[in-house]
């Protein structure tokens, strides 16, 4: 009957819908690929020529620099949020506890809250404190892992959770001491979950904006905020070489770890918001 | 199949492991609460209180007062924002589930080999950030963009048409950026369907019109409401997507805020405007989460 479904015409029907929904999805990404190859300086329909022109100037410090500062940020937003995510993970799905649903709160709190809100946040409490000359890689980084760490905690738990939990039993009455449980029994088994984690907090840390909006300072501007000011002078096709790049690189991360742990059973595994 | 309920269930895995007292935990968990409660909730408690106090000439005081408010919701120009917050998020809600939908029955259903990679490429989009994405559309409906090219060349109009700045352009920017939410929230209703209950329908004698109508889209309907009420609570918090397609005449709350902390200095006003936001995104995501809204871990 199923079988009968996927030859009737409603089937083929759903197919070109689902191919539209598909350009609409990539059409302009496509587009934006196009115009950074396009020899005009603006109309690309009809195409006028084949230029790399704007991919040099993508390729000039004005753009590598803030893209490098990008990759700092979000590494070592990635690096700080996995640390803090394994023990909070720990103390949140292997046992009860007074103040449990207030530390839970505490760590999806990020997620719930729009990170532009977060980010007006954190610029007035360094202000208001005398941090001011911490606004900037250090306002950023802290806001970061704030954003990033709901999602680590959530894939390192989820590895967590399919753990079988009499193993740490079984280890030590074999005669391991809690550290090497930890260590050697522990750790390699929720490995998955804590990489997973670092890939999504890293890509987080990469194309967010809303938060990092309010943080930033002359030398110290992730690239996505630096397109965005951009944008207010109109358009340039040396932009759309840059957003190919910064398409690129979580691209690449992606593509690299999937190929070493399944990134895709965090994915259709989670639940938000619950 | 494990869902973040790892986090969120009321009880935790049991474990043979000896009961241990609240504070071995709050040791394990100390480090990371005191970071999130010096950078997320202490920045947040902040603002909320700055969003009573009294401001003047760019400087806060002590008074306590709910004039900011008041100010908000007596000037039309804000009351506008509001609105225009409001509806651009129930359009891109709606425009959401109706191309999600589609897509998520086709991928719940299919039993192609090519299935998994399709599922990656419908999330795929989420890689990119949300400025880029919009730079397509900028590209695409600004004034001298490919849209006002191709209707040209194609003799369709004679004089180029301003796409943007406006609230549709914004519209279509941000359906187009949250889309992978709703496909995967959609297809999260789609797939809790027992399929014997649509072979029962059909051996019953419907046809499959009348098993999609009168079974399928019922079912599913939790999902398509926790898909749009999780857009809508996104797209209104959104910045770069108004701040790229829109432009002074089609302020949202999220440009409005930016505008009284970077530009107007206000503080106070900045910040009810932002405790607006959250209380509005707050009850949305409740509600979504009621129906079972999935955001994924990107």
């Amino acid at each position: 009957m199923r079988q009968d479904e996927r030859v009737s015409g409603a089937w083929i029907a759903l197919r070109i819908v689902v191919a539209v929904v598909y350009l609409f999805m990539f059409g302009p990404i496509l587009i934006t690929a196009a115009v950074s190859f396009n020899a005009s300086n603006r109309s690309l329909f009809p195409p006028q020529g084949f230029s790399l022109r704007w991919w040099g100037r993508a390729l000039s410090p004005d753009w590598l620099d803030p893209l490098l500062f990008s990759l700092e940020l979000g590494a070592a937003a990635s690096v700080l949020a996995t640390l803090l995510a394994l023990p909070l993970a720990f103390a949140l799905v292997r046992h009860e506890f007074r103040g449990r649903n207030a530390l839970i709160a505490l760590t999806l709190g990020p997620l719930l809250l729009p990170a532009l809100v977060t980010g007006v946040g954190i610029l007035q409490l360094f202000q208001y404190v005398g941090l001011r000359d911490y606004i900037g890689l250090p306002a950023l980084v802290a806001g970061h892992v704030v954003i990033c760490l709901p999602f680590a905690v959530r894939t390192t738990a989820i590895s967590l959770q399919g753990m079988p939990p009499n193993l740490e039993n079984a280890a030590a009455s074999l005669g391991a001491p809690p550290w090497r449980t930890q260590l050697h029994v522990i750790l390699p088994l929720v490995k998955n979950g804590i990489v997973a984690g670092a890939v999504f907090a890293f890509i987080h840390s990469f194309t967010d904006v809303n938060l990092s909006l309010f943080l930033v300072r002359p030398g110290e501007i992730p690239i996505n905020v630096k397109i965005l000011g951009f944008l207010e002078f109109g358009f340039a096709p040396t932009l759309a070489a840059v957003s190919v790049i910064t398409i690129l690189i979580p691209l690449l991360v992606v593509v690299a770890v999937q190929r070493m742990t399944g990134l895709g059973d965090f994915l259709y595994a989670e639940r938000g918001h619950g | 199949m494990p869902t973040s309920a790892a986090i969120t269930s009321d009880a935790p895995r049991r474990t043979l492991d000896p009961p241990r007292p609240a504070t071995f935990h709050w040791l394990l968990a100390a480090v990371p609460a005191l970071f999130l409660v010096l950078f997320f909730a202490l920045p947040n408690a902040l603002l909320l209180t700055v969003s009573f106090l009294k401001s003047e000439s760019q400087y806060l005081t002590d008074e306590l007062t709910l004039e900011n408010y008041h100010f908000i919701f007596s000037r039309p120009l804000y009351l506008g924002a509001i609105a225009r917050t409001f509806a651009i998020g129930i359009a891109v809600g709606v425009l959401d589930v109706l191309l999600a939908y589609p897509l998520a029955y086709f991928l719940v259903r299919s039993t192609s080999r090519w299935k998994g990679l399709l599922i990656a490429l419908s999330l795929a989009p989420l890689i990119a950030s949300v400025v880029v994405r919009t730079y397509g559309w900028y590209v695409i409906l600004n004034r001298f963009g490919v849209a006002n090219d191709l209707l040209l060349w194609l003799g369709l109009i004679e004089n180029r048409i301003a796409f943007m700045p406006s609230s549709g352009a914004i519209t279509i920017g941000l359906a187009h950026a949250l889309l992978p939410y709703a496909v995967l929230t959609v297809m999260g209703g789609l797939d809790a369907i027992h399929p014997n209950l649509e072979r029962a329908a059909m051996s019953l004698g419907a046809s499959r019109a009348r098993t999609f109508f009168a079974v399928t889209l019922p079912l599913s309907l939790p999902g398509v409401i926790g898909g749009f009420l999780l857009c809508f609570s996104i797209a209104i918090s959104a910045y770069a997507t108004p701040a790229i397609l829109g432009g002074p005449a089609t302020q949202v709350l999220a440009t409005a805020i930016y505008g009284f902390m970077t530009q107007l200095l206000d503080w106070s006003i900045g910040a009810a405007l932002a405790v607006v936001l959250v209380v509005s995104s707050l009850a949305l995501l409740y509600l979504a989460a009621r129906f079972g809204a999935r955001q994924v871990s990107l």
